[in-house]
């Protein structure tokens, strides 16, 4: 129960209630004394609605809200324990074939990102989604995740999501809606459709696109726009001024020798991420067993995760992008006198790269780059053959809709009668020169659907709740074109709908459920022949089989790539969508808003990156505020310092600075859509920076850390000596050692991490959070270093004037077999087990920290405070394999002890040995370049076994004589690296 | 000046040490057998049921098998429960005006589940799996008591951490072979010792100390 305020109304209430009582007031006791029915009736009369009662509780408090108690009662449900401490158990009436209570189920399925699908697994144990696995099967995500698919099974119990229909913001309901719009919605159908407009989010799905264009065709006059804050258009666009349509490109890394990016982005967050990088690394891989590297050359005004990955670096300004590809585009064709040029060194390396890999190479660049930039690129890989072999070009995944300009012509000349605007909030995500928000007034009826009550939801006359992916059906493209369905695993929480089904609710007498209309659709292209099987097939797999697109022969066209005007000096404003919130879409999603952004490792918020050089030159520290105004437009952030930045760039990020939203994505934050203008949305030129007064706290998961001279990440250069030893396990010592050693049963649990694969995507933190019930503590305990993520992905980098070498290291606890820990606890909370896990006892913890003090690693985390306290929501999404730990426990990653377990139990009770492979960890099988191999160590066939052999293997602090189960392959550069 | 303790305050003063001595033992004593006691571990305490339904008819009485309505044993860390459609498989036949069973018929009917009362209790921190136990030779009545005798179900054994070691220590005592883990008259033969050894190896089971270790039921 929040303070209650002793000048309130309720104040003068308890006191009333008291004096009844006969007791004297006590304003100590005040809160609890009034927690009774009659003032709880009392608080309710006067708060219709709870959120005031909320207003201005921190963070933190989301998780102790109380709110979602009052709406959830249904949910409690699934913790009922009668008063005598019995619990119930309730058993199915009817109980469906097929289903083992308390036993996990998989359904495939696929998650979305900016209408873009990954296949997925989702693992749901009595009914309820409790984590996201990778689709193996899947084409093009082959098993691997991301963060975003990780965290979207916490979004879908999100109780601040939209739970009512509403109309005209009071409370309304399906019927309602449905009745209020049978005769509007006849009126345009008659009227062929004039004035109704239509606006989604970008849209890949079959099914949908399938029944837009029925409805258009029933109603010619209807306009279907899209509206997309990050979006491919500006890569479409450059493929419409190199190819004269658009496309969307696939890399084949396998047929590559050579990769140049140009500011790419194919390891960063976003929806080509988890297919592209895992086959970068294969084809890396299979390059390195064959004795070379698949090298990167990367030039980019700024670093991201692609750039890190890269072998070969250069800074380049924003503005020298273009005329850099121009000079490759020349180079590689052979004309003379590309002359000299931004980053001269580094393109006569690339260029000598790429002509000896004619046809075998890739040039890059990013989703959010120049479309002249994208058109230069295209040209580059035709120049060099590599169109169609390493470079695919295919169909644009997402529908190409009408784009938005018109929308807003139309809305302001006041022809659009009826706007339709589902799973999109434009008047957030809209640049601000467009003044979404006004134009909006003019017209008469406008209709909301989306998951949440954000921004649009509260100019809009109606607004509707919508189902989340995870408890809806639908399906969706891959990057490659697969069509991935989309199963619900969970009846809607919210009483959402989807959108075929809100749609069909507008124009069908008979509205349709989304099975039946996603059905329909696969029936007629599927065919009557053999349907139910292939249907159940799909289904079964998690996508159409064959669906992918096909390869489309294209040349570039005639007309050379047009010039655009040098851009104007000063500064350059980079505005990208966040590596963890993305557009905004996952704000209120809190693993994702403590999850240490790459690059930054900052949390909880967006900074205005610069580079040293330009900090130092406003005098700018980190955290300071400062202002970038562009145009007339401007924003104030905090300062952060980023190495191997260029000096005339400033980065912000776009999904923050929300006012409505919920409990964790409101009030945090700058933003970034102020900065954007609809002909510059991910450019903004000639911007100035100014000082502003004042500081922020910007929290980060690393700083101030000493390495006391130590260099923890260790560098291959091909073809060299090994870097890699044994000496972790080879130190002299005068203890028997066997005890720890000799598993009993023969298994020895371990793991190997590639740092040559880690791209840093932090898929395995979220995934470790997920599958461990690993709390989240809100930005005031992040400050305070009290983190509770099992597994962190530690960012080590050596940026000079000339190079700048990055390296992520994923550190979990190591498992020693001569485990430090143990010899501080005293008592014995963490002991070995006899497959060499080193354990924690929750139950024994007594809370005195030692271990952690002990810990070279630092990988324990503790419970200072009741951190897993949550909602009835969110607790229902929690894993119920594994304790949810109380305040006062310390705790750490336990190598997934409860997948361990089951296996064990499994091979068991069919009375055979585990197999190799057989335990996942959640981290591993998260990875998308399966950087992370588990197994038993002491089985020399299996994987961990002999990756342990790779001569690039080493422990981490080995020399502290540990003895760490968990070890790593030191990562790779060329043969001619300097340090 | 007068002594401020008469020399009988060296007597009380000793009465009331060992009062505090003879205090704490007491408390210590009362305290480990309230933690014993019925009342606290919930051993043979009977909860009231959504209807009363009497292992002794059905087990002792028809020779039903417990995994015709406790399905899963075999194959998940739960035995299951039977949904009310498992009842009505019997009782929409017979007895199918019953009071005892109306319920029954009114969950069936109204597809409202039944909300039984748990009667074994087990903290939230222990895994236990009755698929491993059972498939390893351990038989129901080991830890569930002869529940063919019971009218209304209850628990013989406290679930205490002492009850799953002393078998987890020392687990060729309650071993049985395969056709006899559902015999709920069960008791250990005379050669035992014998017998249990050979089973121990027939199930493979891990006698290092592995089964001791705290991963093993706790995670």
């Amino acid at each position: 129960m929040p303070p209650i305020d002793p000048a309130s109304e309720e104040a003068d209430a308890v006191r009333r209630l008291l004096e009844q009582a006969g007791e004297r007031p006590s304003w100590r006791a005040l809160e609890r004394i009034a927690d009774t029915p009659a003032f709880d009736a009392f608080v309710r009369r006067r708060h219709l609605s709870v959120t005031p009662m909320l207003a201005g509780t921190g963070r933190r408090r989301f998780l102790q809200v109380m709110a979602a108690s009052f709406a959830l009662g249904g949910l409690t449900g699934c913790d009922r324990d009668a008063s005598s401490g019995y619990a119930e158990i309730v058993p199915y009436v009817n109980q469906p074939t097929g289903l083992t209570p308390t036993e996990p189920q998989s359904y495939a399925s696929a998650t979305l990102l900016d209408g873009i699908a990954n296949g997925a697994l989702v693992t749901t144990i009595d009914g309820r989604p409790i984590k996201i696995e990778g689709n193996p099967d899947h084409p093009w995500s082959r098993g691997g995740t991301d963060a975003f698919m990780q965290a979207s099974v916490l979004g879908l119990y999100d109780p601040d999501r939209s739970q009512a229909v509403m109309h005209l913001t009071n409370p309304s309901d399906w019927d309602a809606f449905r009745g209020s719009m049978i005769g509007r919605f006849g009126a345009l159908q008659a009227n062929q459709g004039r004035g109704l407009r239509i606006m989604t989010g970008p849209v890949t799905s079959p099914s949908l696109v399938a029944m837009l264009r029925d409805m258009q065709k029933a109603m010619p006059e209807m306009h279907w726009h899209s509206h997309a804050p990050v979006g491919r258009d500006t890569i479409y666009e450059g493929a419409r001024q190199a190819f004269g349509k658009p496309l969307d490109t696939i890399w084949d890394f396998s047929k590559a020798e050579t990769i140049v990016s140009l500011d790419g982005d194919f390891l960063d967050p976003g929806p080509q991420q988890v297919g592209a990088a895992g086959r970068w690394i294969e084809a890396r891989r299979n390059a390195a067993r064959a004795g070379h590297l698949l090298g990167m050359h990367a030039a980019a005004p700024f670093p991201n995760l692609t750039y890190a990955k890269a072998d070969h670096h250069a800074v380049v300004a924003q503005r020298d992008l273009v005329p850099l590809a121009r000079a490759l585009l020349a180079d590689v064709s052979g004309e003379t006198g590309a002359g000299d040029g931004p980053a001269m060194e580094w393109r006569t390396r690339a260029v000598q790269d790429l002509m000896k890999s004619r046809g075998r190479s890739i040039v890059v660049t990013g989703a959010h780059a120049d479309p002249a930039l994208h058109a230069l690129v295209h040209r580059i890989n035709a120049a060099l053959g590599n169109l169609g072999s390493s470079v695919i070009y295919t169909d644009p995944v997402v529908v190409q809709a009408e784009p938005v300009e018109s929308l807003l012509d139309a809305m302001e000349r006041g022809e659009v009668s009826c706007l339709l605007i589902l799973e999109s909030n434009p008047v957030y995500s809209m640049p601000a020169d467009a003044r979404f928000g006004d134009r909006l007034k003019h017209v008469p009826l406008k209709i909301h659907a989306g998951l949440y009550q954000d921004e649009t939801a509260l100019r809009c006359d109606w607004h509707l709740p919508l189902t989340h992916p995870l408890e809806s059906w639908g399906d969706a493209r891959s990057p490659d074109g697969t069509a991935t369905l989309i199963q619900p695993t969970i009846a809607p929480l919210y009483g959402g709908r989807s959108i075929p089904e809100i749609l069909s609710m507008l124009q069908d007498t008979d509205p349709r459920g989304g099975h039946e209309i996603l059905r329909s659709y696969w029936r007629r292209e599927l065919g009557d022949d053999g349907f139910e099987a292939a249907w159940r097939d799909a289904l079964l797999a998690g996508f159409v089989r064959d669906t992918a697109f096909q390869p489309q022969h294209v040349a570039v066209t005639a007309s050379g790539a047009p010039n655009p005007a040098p851009a104007a000096d000063g500064i350059d404003v980079l505005i990208r969508p966040d590596p963890t919130i993305w557009d905004g879409a996952f704000a209120n999603n809190a693993w994702l808003q403590e999850l240490p952004k790459p690059w930054t490792n900052t949390v909880w918020q967006n900074v205005l990156t610069l580079s040293p050089a330009r900090a130092a030159k406003h005098g700018l520290k980190n955290r300071g505020l400062a202002t970038v105004k562009a145009g007339g437009d401007a924003v104030t952030g905090p300062v952060w310092i980023v190495e191997g930045q260029h000096d005339d760039v400033v980065m912000v990020q776009l999904g923050y600075g929300r006012g409505t939203l919920g409990s964790v994505g409101s009030g945090i934050g700058f933003d970034a859509y102020a900065l954007r203008s609809r002909l510059a949305p991910w450019t903004r030129h000639g911007a100035t920076l100014h000082v502003a007064s004042g500081e922020r706290r910007v929290v980060t998961s690393q700083e101030l850390e000493q390495q006391g001279g130590h260099d923890f990440v260790r560098l291959q250069p091909i073809g060299a000596k090994p870097v890699g030893d044994d000496t972790a396990f080879t130190q002299p010592t005068l203890y028997n050692r066997t005890a720890a050693e000799s598993a009993s049963d023969g298994r020895a649990w371990g793991m190997v991490i590639d740092l040559d694969a880690c791209i840093g995507c932090n898929a395995c933190v979220v995934a470790c959070q997920s599958e461990n019930n690993v709390p989240v503590v809100g930005e005031e305990q992040f400050a305070e270093g009290r983190s509770m993520h099992w597994l962190r992905v530690d960012h080590y980098r050596d940026d000079t004037s000339d190079h700048s070498h990055q390296r992520f290291m994923p550190v979990p606890c190591m498992h020693c077999e001569t485990a430090p820990c143990e010899l501080g606890c005293p008592v014995e909370a963490t002991v070995h087990d006899h497959e060499g896990l080193n354990l924690m006892i929750y139950n024994r913890c007594v809370g005195t920290r030692a271990c952690s003090s002990y810990c070279p690693y630092k990988v324990r985390h503790f419970n200072f405070l009741h951190y897993s306290e949550a909602p009835p929501a969110i607790q229902a999404r929690r894993n119920p394999e594994v304790t949810v730990r109380a305040r006062g426990v310390m705790e750490k990653c336990t190598y997934c002890v409860q997948r361990i377990v089951k296996a064990r139990i499994t091979a068991d009770i069919d009375d055979r040995p585990i197999r190799d492979g057989e335990v996942v960890t959640a981290c591993a099988s998260a990875c998308p370049t399966r950087a992370i191999t588990f197994g038993d160590l002491a089985d020399e066939q299996s994987a961990v076994a002999s990756a342990r052999k790779d001569p690039r293997n080493y422990a981490l602090l080995g020399e502290l004589n540990t003895r760490p189960r968990t070890t790593y392959l030191a990562a790779l550069v060329p043969s001619d690296w300097k340090a | 000046m007068a002594q401020l303790f008469q020399p009988r305050a060296d007597a009380i003063f000793r009465f009331v040490l060992w009062c505090i001595v003879l205090g704490c033992f007491v408390a210590l004593v009362t305290a480990e057998s309230l933690s014993h006691s019925e009342y606290l571990t919930g051993r043979n305490m009977i909860q009231a049921q959504p209807t009363e339904f009497s292992h002794f008819h059905h087990v002792a009485g028809l020779g039903l098998d417990c995994r015709y309505c406790h399905t899963q044993v075999e194959k998940s860390a739960t035995a299951g429960m039977p949904p009310s459609h498992t009842c009505m498989t019997c009782h929409s036949q017979i007895w199918t005006n019953a009071r005892m069973l109306a319920p029954v018929r009114e969950s069936y009917a109204q597809n409202v589940p039944l909300r039984w009362t748990r009667v074994g209790r087990l903290p939230g921190y222990v895994y236990f799996n009755h698929a491993v136990h059972v498939k390893n030779g351990i038989g129901c009545s080991s830890c569930h008591g002869d529940v063919a005798k019971m009218q209304m179900t209850s628990q013989p054994h406290a679930f205490s951490m002492a009850f799953c070691l002393s078998c987890h220590q020392n687990p060729q005592k309650n071993l049985r072979p395969q056709d006899e883990i559902y015999d709920m008259k069960w008791h250990p033969p005379a050669d035992q010792g014998k017998r249990g050894k050979a089973l121990l190896a027939q199930y493979h089971i891990d006698t290092s100390g592995r089964l001791m270790d705290c991963s093993t039921c706790h995670r």
